[in-house]
């Protein structure tokens, strides 16, 4: 701390200073002097900030105080010399080679090919997204009771509340006294009614009174579902949920007929389509690809291009350990691919969150998905990179080949994970645990996940369900429990990484550097 | 603890403690093969203190010999001792050598600056004192001019200039030159000498190789010459050189007239035949170089004829081992 930059300076007046305690009358260095004169300049102003007016007593004790608190810093003066060999020396290091491994990836034009094919392949996907959420979808009569079968002007619908026959011509309600409905009208009928409570096993409303018959003109009945209770719980005219207790997700849902029957279709459509973007090219666009690829292109000659061109003797001729090098070059490696990662996630998060089906203008509760999303590709682009540049280090020759090997069988073990996320061969892969971090937080990020999924399926005709049916699953490691889910994961991840790390230190060790 | 990301303070580098009085190199039977190649051969030698040079032609065993110094490569058999510890396992005593390859390869992409004192903060120093160490030594190899041009655009000689100020960075005790000179033109062999003999005078163990007798020859008089992998001599220089020139040897002139300055050669009791290879060239046989040497300067002066150029193409490393050998089988 600076006496120019100490906001007590200003209440310094000259005759407290003369009450200050004298100084220690040991004998020393010039440079001791200068520092003791600092500390009690310093001690002064901290003292200052008390009322100025004191009793003697008072005064005595600050002294004392004043006394230790100089005895500890002159300790800690002491002590600093140990800090400044152990750790800042080792930092000193390490930040030397991170620099360097910094500034030698800006020079080479494969970094910045592989980052902007990076950077060209999200702005495609994004430039998909905003086409699929700025053009609008035709809502689709789930039930077909918008249609018109025996072309009387009168839609289906309207026909079964005036009790007429749909199926005749000649039968419909009188043009003088009802005029006949748009077919729209009877499109996107009944909304969902979801409360999200999960122990509520009783939802759903027949907004429109088709199953109930609550309005209807016509008290003959014949065309109402004479069955109002098809999902027997007892309670005409609702929905019931099913759950799976494990995975704490709905599986089933049973409504009695008529019951929630034609969702507004293209915010449904939008809001499945929505997810199954962020869950998707989370999974498969940041996670994997971008996960795979650029360590791929940047971590596998790390260590090993030095070797080949007989370059590493420069860095390894230092009173430096070999097993540090590895360790530094992998942190210039992250030092550049995090921060990459980062900012095109950014990008793709704030891009979505304007576009995506939202009350208002920004969309934030994808959030936490996104950062789940975040965190997994950290943790793939830390394993795949360690894993890779140990690749390089064991077998200079064949390094790329058997990494690019190892990529298909991670590729292989993350559709499957997509698919079958039980499937237990794939967790000896690191995409497994990479999309079971996007599962954990996606969860988080939209409890009514499996809700929407089932509703969509029961709906029938829109397709997205498929898609977000396909990138979604439950946190499959613990069922049930997201956070000792995603715990797990960041664990195993970390766990692959430490071990791909340690492969490599050891093997480098025992390299030989021609 | 946070990290010392401003590298403000002082660089305290711990002096790594070696063990007393040993040798600074110490080889104990050291066999090294590729394959069944064999890079050396049950060599055991210990180096402490003055300028050293390597004699060997290519092949010889010499890059492999610095390369087990400094811990590139492990021996097959036998032991390697750099200050007392194994150089292969232990990286603290490269806090105490300065190291030159024979690579040709260095990062074009950074100033000479750059180079030197990134290559300084792995001793462990401050970014400021790295760089004051740096400008010091590419001042000691005369590159301060410039030391803020790209690596890339520098010439041979200045190259390798750069590669030994990246090694004196630290001050070491040993320094370990591989091939300083190769491919340099005359005015950087010089300086580069020059320097050599500077870092011997300032009392450092240096060890430079070369295959080429006479570059060695202005640099040291101690030498230690490898053949095949193996440990042929070592020594003096003179020592060895006063047993070659009682060999036969040759003296190669360039002159006009061969067969004139021939006969004017003949009468000397040292010489016992000429020759005449070419139109141009006259080659005098003799027992006793020195002797020759000393009179043919008045030879050629009492005969009138023009000389163009005087060799010896028996004063190189060939010749010299062909004795060694020779001597020994």
């Amino acid at each position: 701390m600076n006496m120019e930059d100490d906001p007590t300076d200003f209440i310094r007046t000259p005759d407290v200073v003369a009450e200050s305690p004298p100084p220690e009358s040991i004998p020393q260095t010039f440079e001791q002097q200068v520092e003791d004169a600092r500390n009690t300049q310093m001690l002064e102003a901290a003292q200052l900030t008390e009322p100025t007016q004191q009793s003697m007593p008072a005064a005595a004790a600050g002294a004392a105080v004043a006394q230790i608190q100089r005895v500890q810093a002159q300790a800690a003066h002491v002590m600093r010399p140990l800090t400044n060999t152990v750790w800042s020396k080792l930092d000193r290091k390490a930040t030397a080679v991170t620099e360097f491994t910094l500034r030698q990836y800006r020079t080479k034009n494969s970094t910045w090919v592989v980052l902007g094919i990076g950077m060209v392949f999200v702005a495609m996907v994004l430039m998909f997204y905003g086409e699929a959420m700025s053009s609008g979808f035709d809502s689709v009569d789930n039930d077909g009771d918008s249609y018109d079968y025996d072309g009387d002007g009168y839609p289906t619908g309207q026909e079964r509340i005036y009790g007429t026959n749909p199926w005749d011509e000649n039968s419909h309600p009188d043009p003088e006294l009802v005029a006949p409905d748009p077919p729209e009208k009877w499109i996107d009928e009944d909304g969902i009614d979801w409360d999200g409570d999960y122990s509520n096993s009783n939802q759903g409303y027949d907004d429109d009174g088709d199953c109930t018959g609550e309005g209807w003109v016509d008290s003959e009945s014949f065309e109402l579902p004479y069955n109002q209770d098809t999902n027997r719980d007892g309670i005409n005219c609702n929905v019931r949920y099913t759950m799976n207790s494990t995975t704490q997700t709905i599986y089933l849902i049973n409504a009695d007929p008529n019951v929630d029957e034609d969702p507004d279709d293209e915010e449904f459509l939008k809001e499945s389509l929505h997810r199954a973007f962020v869950l998707g090219f989370g999974k498969i666009g940041f996670a994997f690809l971008i996960g795979i690829f650029v360590p791929l292109f940047l971590a596998t000659g790390l260590v090993r291009d030095e070797m080949e061109r007989g370059t590493l003797h420069y860095i390894m001729g230092k009173p430096i350990a070999r097993a540090e090098i590895l360790a530094y070059r992998l942190l210039g490696y992250i030092a550049l691919v995090w921060p990459y990662a980062t900012v095109l996630i950014l990008i793709t998060a704030i891009v979505t969150g304007f576009l995506a089906p939202s009350d208002s203008i920004f969309r934030f509760h994808d959030m936490s998905a996104w950062l789940g999303i975040l965190l997994a590709s950290w943790l793939m682009m830390l394993a795949y990179g360690t894993i890779f540049c140990t690749l390089g280090v064991v077998s200079p020759k064949f390094g790329l080949w058997i990494a690019i090997g190892f990529g298909v069988w991670e590729f292989a073990m993350a559709m499957i994970s997509l698919g079958a996320p039980n499937f237990p061969l794939t967790w000896l892969s690191v995409s497994h645990w990479g999309i079971e971090i996007i599962n954990c937080t996606s969860v988080l990020a939209y409890p009514d996940q499996s809700y929407l999924i089932e509703i969509a399926s029961m709906n029938g005709d829109w397709g997205s369900e498929a898609a977000l049916a396909g990138f979604y699953s439950p946190p499959s490691v613990v069922a049930g429990s997201p956070f000792a889910s995603l715990l797990i994961s960041i664990l195993v991840l970390v766990l692959f990484t430490v071990f791909a790390l340690f492969i490599g230190q050891s093997s480098l060790k025992r390299k030989e550097l021609n | 603890m946070i990290p010392d990301l401003s590298q403000v303070g002082t660089g305290e580098t711990k002096e790594w403690a070696p063990v007393a009085e040993a040798p600074h190199i110490m080889l104990d039977h050291v066999t090294k093969t590729y394959g069944s190649v064999m890079g050396l051969n049950d060599v055991s030698i210990a180096i402490k203190g003055g300028v050293t040079g390597i004699l060997g032609q290519n092949g010889a065993g010499k890059s492999t010999l610095f390369k087990l110094i400094v811990g590139r490569l492990r021996p097959t058999s036998g032991n390697v001792h750099l200050f007392g510890t194994n150089p292969f396992k232990n990286p603290a005593p490269y806090s105490r050598i300065g190291y030159v390859s024979e690579s040709e390869h260095l990062y074009d992409w950074m100033t000479g600056l750059d180079f030197v004192a990134t290559l300084a903060r792995l001793y462990g120093y401050t970014r400021d004192e790295a760089k004051a160490r740096a400008l010091h030594v590419l001042e000691f190899v005369g590159l301060e001019d410039v030391a803020n041009k790209e690596i890339g655009k520098y010439s041979k000689g200045m190259r390798q200039r750069v590669k030994i100020a990246h090694a004196l960075v630290n001050e070491p005790d040993l320094i370990i030159l591989d091939e300083p000179l190769a491919g340099c033109d005359p005015l950087a062999r010089t300086t580069i000498m020059n320097l050599v003999r500077e870092l011997g005078a300032m009392g450092k163990t240096v060890l430079v190789s070369s295959h080429i007798l006479s570059e060695i020859e202005r640099i040291t008089e101690q030498i230690l010459i490898l053949h095949n992998g193996r440990l042929l001599a070592l020594g003096n220089l003179h020592a060895i050189r006063e047993l070659l020139d009682k060999h036969p040897h040759r003296i190669l002139l360039r002159t006009d007239n061969p067969r004139g300055l021939g006969t004017a050669f003949l009468p000397h009791e040292d010489v016992y035949g000429v020759r005449f290879p070419k139109n141009d060239e006259l080659v005098v046989e003799t027992n006793n170089l020195s002797s020759v040497h000393q009179a043919l300067p008045g030879i050629c002066h009492k005969s009138g004829i023009r000389v163009t150029a005087i060799e010896n193409p028996d004063d190189n490393l060939e010749s010299l081992l062909g004795y060694l050998i020779e001597g020994r089988s």
